[in-house]
């Protein structure tokens, strides 16, 4: 998954609540439709967060990639 | 703006006024004592943040609708219609107040400015004005309850990560289940919030403390809250009340979000009491469930005004620090008159989009804290700890900004405890 393509990459590692899905939530629009974001955290909630906020904001997670401590979220740009 | 949603927003406006809130709005007599008691308008000396005005923002509208004064002659009491642009007003007046009210405790009659401005970030929600970035966070929060299976393996593999990273670092009081969760018949259900933060440091306690709990698959803050959709607020509180229904718990331990104890505290007949976490952490110092050493350094608290004005809790995070340090330095003139850091309302929550008003309106709040002397600012709330850490940043003042769990956690004393169990 770590050699997936990425337009833009977020470092959200460490951030406070609910940081990391207000930066993806912003981050996101700054790649074209159909673009994707690799978005990098350090926050357990983030597992659980970012799905919910997929869903709801409409936009696709491609996949996950666990390493380290940390989780990249590779997230598509659907509208 | 439409004719019909005009109406609808009177609607809405009308399905607020309870009698308290008749008081709210009737009775200002313009003394100006609140005033001052705003940090926004100490800090930044405009009227447009004197609790008094934003009052009179929703309070025009009031007038041109609902009084016959308003409705006739509404030049004499500078009564308003719903308009785009009076929305915009009512933006600025509800979310650049923090709902601290430390107004309402100047206020001879008792208006609760957050109250009214309730009102204003109802009627921005109905014509669908409210922040995106509120709205966005609320969504997220109910769309997790509606269907928790779809998130709950998320959520157990991030929660295995943290016991991995709590067997690394307190290896020996760790146990066989360090983070505990849906706990059938578990005496206490621990809200967190996302971070490792929020949920390793309260473990180590509870562990220690030999409670029988069990952590929430939700988290405590409360984003309907911030936005002021009472619907989001209730749907978002129903899914830590439902599950505390299902594992039958005494109680629910609601972790450091100064909101999230707020809105929980207000439940009217639940089968389970609702605590912050650091009523729990005097409690088991009182009872010697845990023992603490004694840190080093000079500390001052910071209340988190929806903790301590509006939840009541301030012996309890002073009891803590008195077994913790030695140097203790009350901020002046007195925690009942202790300025919001201003950060509270959902405006940390914005992010960046509200820091540069966040930095400018909490001046007085980082010249209390400089005023301290203190090497740390102790706080129980993670908005506040956020503010804080952006003030420090901000105006230099050189503190280090610790939560009162991870202070706690830190300074357990290893060896079992006799009145355990």
């Amino acid at each position: 998954m770590s050699t997936m393509a990425f337009d833009k990459e977020l470092d959200l590692r460490n951030l406070p609540c609910p940081m990391p899905v207000v930066k993806i939530s912003k981050g996101i629009k700054e790649v074209a439709v159909g673009g994707v974001v690799k978005a990098v955290t350090t926050d357990p909630g983030a597992l659980t967060d970012f799905p919910a906020w997929a869903k709801t904001s409409g936009n696709q997670i491609l996949g996950t990639d666990e390493a380290g401590g940390e989780v990249s979220f590779f997230i598509k740009r659907m509208k | 703006m439409e004719a019909q949603l005009k109406n609808d927003l009177v609607n809405v406006f009308k399905s607020k006024l309870s009698s308290q809130m008749l008081l709210n709005l009737d009775t200002c007599s313009r003394c100006g004592l609140c005033t001052e008691a705003c940090h926004a308008y100490a800090s930044i000396p405009l009227v447009k943040y004197a609790p008094a005005y934003r009052a009179e923002v929703v309070r025009r509208i009031y007038k041109r609708s609902f009084t016959a004064q308003g409705k006739f002659a509404p030049v004499m009491g500078e009564a308003k219609e719903i308009t785009d642009a009076a929305l915009m007003e009512l933006k600025e007046a509800a979310f650049s107040c923090t709902g601290c009210r430390r107004c309402m405790v100047y206020c001879p009659f008792g208006i609760d400015t957050q109250q009214i401005m309730s009102i204003a970030k109802l009627l921005l929600v109905a014509a669908q004005a409210e922040p995106e970035t509120l709205s966005m966070l609320a969504d997220m929060s109910v769309s997790k309850g509606e269907n928790i299976d779809a998130f709950k393996e998320g959520f157990l593999s991030g929660i295995k990560r943290l016991e991995d990273q709590m067997i690394q670092t307190w290896r020996d009081e760790a146990g066989e289940d360090p983070i505990p969760t849906d706990v059938v018949g578990a005496d206490l259900l621990y809200v967190a919030l996302a971070g490792a933060h929020s949920i390793i440091p309260s473990a180590r306690i509870f562990n220690a403390a030999g409670e029988k709990w069990s952590l929430s698959f939700f988290e405590a803050v409360n984003f309907g809250a911030f936005v002021g959709d009472p619907t989001k607020t209730k749907l978002i509180l129903d899914r830590i009340v439902n599950e505390a229904k299902r594992l039958r718990v005494k109680e629910v331990c609601i972790c450091e979000c100064g909101t999230a104890v707020r809105v929980a505290k207000q439940l009217k007949g639940a089968p389970f009491k609702v605590v912050s976490l650091t009523e729990v952490h005097a409690r088991y110092i009182r009872q010697g469930r845990i023992r603490l050493k004694k840190l080093p350094g000079s500390y001052t608290y910071h209340d988190p005004c929806q903790i301590a004005r509006n939840g009541g809790v301030y012996d309890e995070p002073r009891y803590i620090l008195s077994h913790l340090v030695n140097d203790f330095r009350e901020m002046s003139p007195d925690p009942k008159y202790n300025w919001c850091c201003g950060g509270g309302g959902g405006l940390v929550a914005m992010g960046d989009e509200t820091l540069d008003f966040r930095m400018q309106s909490a001046k007085v709040k980082a010249d209390q804290v400089r005023g301290s002397g203190a090497d740390v600012v102790v706080t129980a709330c993670e908005n506040c700890h956020t503010q804080l850490s952006d003030l420090n940043k901000h105006y230099g003042l050189g503190k280090e900004v610790r939560f009162l769990s991870s202070l706690v956690a830190d300074a357990l004393l290893p060896e079992p405890q006799e009145a355990r169990g």
